[in-house]
């Protein structure tokens, strides 16, 4: 079944162009990779599609109903979720209260077994009443995550969910990453190419606003041009 | 065209002139300190009420020349500012959202200046009226000119040039630019942002005196002037774009041409209300201003 | 329930506390003007509270909202209304006028929305004096008609602070059991971070206007029982001073708790009253006042002792290592 289906998504920023004509195609239960250089795109597509920028061209259909023109709070409705790049969280208030708004306006909330469940098997139970400015990055991730999870979204779309954190860290996220993928269909933006390798179903490949590869990562991560216009400057 | 019409028309338009060198001058030292530390100084009417008074208070009662007296308010503005910045500016130049501490702390010194005013000149007087700086009429043509008017628009036309020349050409002028864009960066490019901070408080503020000394020169004034002038030099900062100097010249200049036009044909209070109006409309369609780089 | 060990305990003793300080000062008008004046100020404050405290908006349009629902109020009574039908339209339609000045905040952040709404201030304060057939202009609108009670009579005196007693109280607890609802929690969401609000599906726009709705209540509440209340009002009873010092209740006191406002009003309502004989100063000590509270005490007084207690407590833990996750 189709979740995810961008057709000819174009941005521009003045007389930038940020999107050419990207088409981006994800079935329910696939695990979709997006790979790029910095400044590729990859982050205005995730916008783009959670309705916190309006394309000058193009259409998303998101569980077979249109998505733009909604609004970012109409669209989380919808059953799609998305972090940030740089983590955020409302540092301020605690981990207990961060959930507790992510709760507040979810159409399908939770119930708070499987809340507590989830913040067990992510180990934020023993960190639910510090204040979540005071959490480690790590913990930032994984509160980022809970707190999209209570809302059982049925698309999550994680913008470097691995950013900044250490190679032990890094590996433990992969591991998380993987048993979610039980839990909800994933779209992840990812500069460490372990991430992508591990659980990445499909790879797309954005250079300069421009799909340029779309298939397995076995065959993407060792295609030509994709290594050259890309690989090749990031260690892979 | 007859005769009456044309003096109407140059009185205006040598009025507006004057006003819109003046707006320039304040909005100028107001953009700058914006520009740099991010304080929105609300004060800066009262800044401008207190150079006036001060004058006046140096030529009318102690009957020092007004040239003289002038220049010795302009200087004293130097160690007032200084004293400000130790005593206050200095604390938030670090702190996150800045500007609306700023803003308020600025409002603040705005209630305590306008409470030390009524006590002190609120005995003496309703309007302030200086001896003229220099005297006599220049005829242009057939059309008579005061002279004091005249001398000044020259002298707020030359502080005008020095101070755009000052901040175009002079290291410390590229230095406030340099800030003004990034901050950080300026600093990794060994700017000392601190110390373009404490200049920009201090010129911002000799400027906004001069102001109010020329002021004082050409008008008659009132208590009235400081919100006025506050109001007025917000509306240019942010229809010219903030911590832009070209920007608060021009809409000074189209301000002044614009209230001395209104005055004649229509109220004080229309003019008020367009400024207003112009700002909120800035404000929401266009935040960083008309001449944002 | 026991009173004594519910969360509502706070607000039983300020409802006796109000309820009582008119009767006690019923023998001395002055005294009493004072309290009805702080109870009105504790109302005001609880309501910008709303806004400044738990929105995160600085308003300083809300005393002319509260002039908007005063002078509505007063010609609708002048022109044969009862004057409780008046207030009721008076103040909703102040409150509806307070939600279009606050769409800026759909736009504007921080400084810039303190600005917008000191220009929407100023052009409030300039209509006053501008519409002279409505206002009376800067002469002002004097011997204000005291509000009628259904059995005859007339709304004055101690009965007048009673039920001033009563509004404030009454608005304590619907501010109080606002913020504890989830509109509270949504505004306080947006207040922290309105993008990441928005991504977790809160409607960001409207819960901000139905802020500014319910706050411009408190206000323009307030705005139609201070007019016969005082007797005189002029463009000045609403002007951007007014506002400025309501603000400084709500920063002094503590913004975003429910009892710094209170104590803030409390102590700076009767300020002014106090200083009637140094009644050149008082601008004076409100700019220290302002000032003070921006410079030392930025989270207020009660912002200040809970900061204090939050310290009190065991620090948390930061460099805990944390179970590594399954």
């Amino acid at each position: 079944m189709t979740l995810l289906d961008a057709k000819l998504v174009s941005m521009r920023f003045g007389g930038v162009v940020a999107l050419s004509d990207v088409n981006v195609h994800q079935e329910a239960g696939e695990t979709l990779g997006v790979i790029g250089p910095n400044g590729s795109g990859k982050t205005t597509l995730v916008n783009v599609i959670t309705g916190h920028l309006t394309p000058q061209n193009g259409a998303v259909l998101f569980d077979g109903a249109p998505l733009l023109g909604r609004k970012p709070f109409q669209i989380a409705a919808a059953g799609l979720s998305r972090t940030y790049q740089s983590v955020r969280v409302f540092s301020e208030l605690t981990t207990r209260e961060n959930i507790a708004t992510a709760l507040l306006d979810a159409p399908r909330p939770l119930p708070s077994e499987g809340v507590a469940e989830t913040a067990e098997w992510l180990g934020l139970t023993p960190r639910f009443d510090a204040r979540a400015g005071s959490l480690t990055l790590y913990e930032q991730r994984r509160l980022e995550i809970l707190m999209r999870l209570v809302q059982q979204p049925k698309l999550l779309m994680l913008d470097e969910p691995v950013g900044g954190l250490s190679s032990a860290e890094v590996r433990a996220t992969i591991n998380l990453l993987s048993e979610l993928k039980a839990r909800c269909t994933i779209f992840v933006i990812e500069h460490t190419m372990k991430v992508i390798r591990e659980l990445a179903d499909r790879v797309i490949v954005l250079v300069a606003g421009e799909k340029i590869a779309d298939g397995p990562p076995a065959e993407i991560l060792s295609d030509q041009r994709v290594i050259e216009k890309y690989l090749g400057s990031v260690d892979a | 065209m007859s005769d009456a019409t044309i003096i109407i028309l140059l009185s205006m338009i040598t009025t507006g002139l004057m006003l819109g060198m003046i707006f320039s001058l304040v909005a100028v030292g107001v953009t700058i300190i914006y520009g740099s530390i991010w304080m929105p100084n609300a004060a800066n009417g009262q800044f401008f009420l207190l150079a006036a008074l001060l004058l006046w208070s140096a030529s009318v009662s102690w009957g020092l020349h007004p040239a003289l007296a002038a220049l010795i308010i302009i200087g004293l503005s130097v160690p007032f500012s200084y004293a400000l910045e130790i005593l206050l500016i200095r604390r938030f130049y670090d702190v996150p959202n800045r500007n609306i501490s700023y803003f308020v702390l600025s409002l603040g010194i705005t209630q305590i200046l306008a409470g030390i005013f009524s006590i002190t000149y609120g005995i003496w007087s309703d309007q302030f009226q200086l001896p003229p700086l220099v005297g006599g009429l220049t005829m242009l043509g057939p059309f008579p000119m005061v002279n004091n008017r005249l001398a000044a628009m020259l002298i707020a036309a030359l502080l005008l040039v020095a101070l755009f020349t000052l901040l175009r050409y002079h290291r410390y002028g590229r230095a406030l630019r340099a800030v003004f864009q990034n901050r950080e960066a300026a600093a990794l490019r060994g700017v000392d942002v601190r110390a373009v901070y404490r200049m920009s408080f201090v010129l911002g503020n000799a400027v906004v005196f001069a102001g109010g000394v020329l002021f004082a020169c050409a008008y008659s004034f009132d208590f009235s002037i400081a919100w006025t002038m506050a109001i007025t030099a917000f509306a240019i900062m942010i229809i010219g774009g903030p911590g832009s100097v070209l920007g608060a010249l021009v809409i000074g200049m189209v301000f002044g041409l614009t209230q001395a036009a209104v005055s004649i044909f229509a109220s004080p209070t229309i003019a008020a209300f367009s400024y207003l109006g112009a700002m909120l409309v800035i404000l929401l369609f266009r935040p960083s201003g008309l001449f944002a780089r | 329930m026991n009173v004594l060990t519910s969360r509502w305990l706070p607000h039983a003793i300020f409802a006796f506390a109000a309820f009582a300080m008119p009767l006690v000062f019923s023998g001395n008008r002055y005294f009493a003007f004072i309290v009805g004046i702080t109870l009105l100020s504790v109302l005001w404050a609880t309501g910008m509270n709303l806004l400044y405290g738990y929105t995160g908006l600085m308003p300083l349009m809300f005393a002319g909202i509260a002039g908007i629902s005063a002078y509505v109020t007063i010609g609708l009574s002048a022109a044969g209304w009862s004057f409780w039908l008046a207030m009721l339209v008076g103040s909703i339609a102040a409150s509806l006028v307070g939600i279009v000045l606050g769409l800026p905040s759909l736009r504007l952040r921080g400084f810039y929305f303190t600005l917008c709404s000191l220009v929407i201030q100023s052009v409030i304060t300039l209509a006053f004096v501008y519409f002279v057939n409505l206002t009376n202009g800067d002469v002002g609108i004097s011997h204000i008609p005291l509000p009628e009670l259904p059995g005859g009579g007339q709304l004055t005196g101690t009965s007048y602070e009673l039920v001033l007693a009563a509004l404030t109280v009454i608005g304590v607890v619907v501010l109080t059991l606002l913020v504890e609802s989830g509109f509270g929690h949504r505004l306080i969401a947006i207040r922290e971070d309105d993008g990441l609000a928005e991504t977790l599906g809160i409607n960001v726009t409207r819960q901000r206007l139905a802020a500014f709705f319910i706050a411009s209540l408190f206000a323009s509440i307030g705005g139609a029982l201070y007019a016969p209340y005082v007797g005189f009002v002029s463009p000045r009873s609403f002007d951007v001073l007014v506002s400025l010092n309501i603000w400084l209740m709500v920063a002094f006191g503590g913004r975003g708790t429910i009892w710094g406002p209170v104590v803030g009003a409390v102590i700076l309502a009767p300020l002014p009253f106090l200083l009637q004989d140094y009644y050149m100063i008082k601008d004076v000590v409100y700019g220290l006042l302002i000032i003070g509270v921006i410079v030392l005490l930025p989270a207020g007084i009660v912002g200040g002792w809970k900061r204090k207690a939050a310290a009190g407590e065991p620090a948390p833990d930061v460099a805990q290592k944390t179970a590594p996750a399954r």
